[in-house]
């Protein structure tokens, strides 16, 4: 290939928040989601009555708090893109440090109902509901450790005037709200779906 | 393409590894899915009896595919040098390319080579009592199946190198590509408990979706590394970009 040849990339005009190749990220992931939904829903529908049963030992209060606790970090998230765009740092980097409080609130509260699950006898291998709900949960809750790995980097980008990348601040961004995402569905499947 | 240009061709080992990635891959696809049978994999539900008769049902089958593992099978390092090289090509510390080949290169072992030695002393030695054959059987499924940390740790190296990479040698979303395929492995690791369902090793979720992911994502790498070839400039700063109309044009046509 000679010099002449090698094509310098077009300035790219801006059509989604952060890198586009987190996006497909998004897409990705959110298709593997959709197809372990769809086993679910599956297998729920043929068994629906011991679905219910177990269902119904799920803490629905604890899964509400959990949900506004995420929307809450998906907020926050929001708002450190929102600062970090129009040049106030000090305030973004908070914003990003309140949304790995909040993250680190999740797991706290999912850890807790978790072993409350436990003690009651329901554990990853006591039937099909509580195979779904440990999987889908925990599942998810890694995908949040790496959200706090994820926030990191937003907070290290916000740290110092010589980095402050806004696209990667958004990219971050784009990562916790898929998190947050992925979880209002998964709410929506294991605690409120009837 | 004439015998003095491949004589002067510098990419010409690129290509013969890269090549033999592929032949490597589509080996592997024929011979656990068609002769074998390996895939997808038997009931992990068997009883000591019907793990010996599905030896005996698959005796030819495991015999030629897994002979045929056992000669070509460790073409399996070119696909992990390639890789290592890619690396290297980066702008990222060392550290990752020598990572990413020890760890890979031990991942072999757990990758396919357990499951073709236990298999193989399934199908020879017929005779065994039933106990160890569903043993053997056992023991080759479940360290195929769920010995992926290796494969973890592996995919989140070469994922961060990407992320990392100021040369361009691999887009970023290959890089989050990185990070599903790692996160399959996570998902296969309740092989261990359970027996019917979805998450056995023949399961739903643990494996049919699974493998899936891991097919896209191999046919995504080796397109990359085709790429890479081609963009490749022998230098240590960024790789330059290739038209999208070039990109499945003949390799040898754009070699220099």
């Amino acid at each position: 290939m000679t010099v002449a040849e090698v094509s310098t990339p077009p300035c790219r005009t801006r059509q989604v928040p952060g890198q586009p190749d987190m996006w497909f990220f998004v897409l990705f992931e959110s298709l593997i989601f959709t197809s372990y939904f769809c086993v679910y829903l599956y297998y729920r529908a043929q068994h629906e009555a011991a679905y219910l049963a177990a269902q119904s030992q799920l803490t629905l209060w604890l899964g509400v708090v959990e949900t506004i606790v995420l929307l809450t970090s998906s907020w926050s998230i929001a708002r450190c893109v929102e600062q970090s765009r129009n040049g106030r740092y000090d305030v973004a980097r908070r914003d990003a440090f309140l949304t790995a409080g909040f993250g680190v609130i999740f797991l706290i509260l999912k850890v807790v109902e978790w072993v409350r699950q436990i003690h009651l006898g329901n554990t990853f291998s006591s039937g099909d509901f509580f195979q779904y709900y440990f999987f889908l949960t925990a599942i998810h809750l890694v995908h949040l450790l790496i959200g706090f790995v994820v926030v990191g980097v937003a907070i290290h980008q916000l740290s110092s005037p010589r980095r402050r990348s806004q696209e990667l601040v958004e990219t971050c961004a784009t990562y916790w709200h898929t998190v947050d995402f992925l979880w209002v569905l998964i709410f929506a499947l294991l605690y409120v779906v009837r | 393409m004439t015998r003095r240009s491949l004589r002067d061709n510098p990419k010409r080992e690129l290509w013969l590894a890269w090549g033999a990635t592929v032949f490597f891959y589509n080996l592997y696809a024929v011979v656990f899915f068609l002769f074998t049978h390996i895939q997808p994999p038997g009931q992990p539900w068997y009883s000591p009896d019907q793990a010996s008769t599905w030896f005996t049902e698959h005796h030819h089958g495991l015999g030629i595919g897994l002979a045929l593992i056992f000669v070509f099978g460790g073409l399996s390092a070119t696909s992990i040098a390639l890789i290592t090289y890619s690396i290297r090509r980066m702008s990222v510390s060392r550290a990752f390319s020598y990572s990413y080949l020890i760890i890979y290169s031990v991942s072999a072992v757990p990758g396919f080579l357990f499951i073709c030695v236990a298999l193989t002393a399934g199908i020879m030695r017929p005779e065994r009592s039933p106990q160890l054959q569903h043993w053997l059987y056992q023991l080759g499924f479940l360290s195929f199946s769920g010995t992926m940390g290796v494969f973890l740790i592996g995919s989140l190296i070469w994922m961060c190198a990407i992320l990392l990479d100021g040369n361009r040698v691999f887009p970023k979303w290959f890089g989050y590509l990185n990070l599903c395929n790692a996160l399959t492995e996570v998902v296969v690791s309740p092989s261990w408990i359970f027996k019917t369902g979805v998450f056995p090793w023949n399961g739903l979720i643990a494996w049919w979706i699974d493998v899936v992911i891991f097919g896209i994502y191999t046919g995504v790498f080796i397109t990359l590394l085709r790429s890479m070839i081609i963009r490749e400039d022998f230098g240590t700063g960024p790789l330059p970009a290739v038209p999208a109309w070039r990109f499945w044009q003949s390799p040898v046509e754009t070699a220099p």
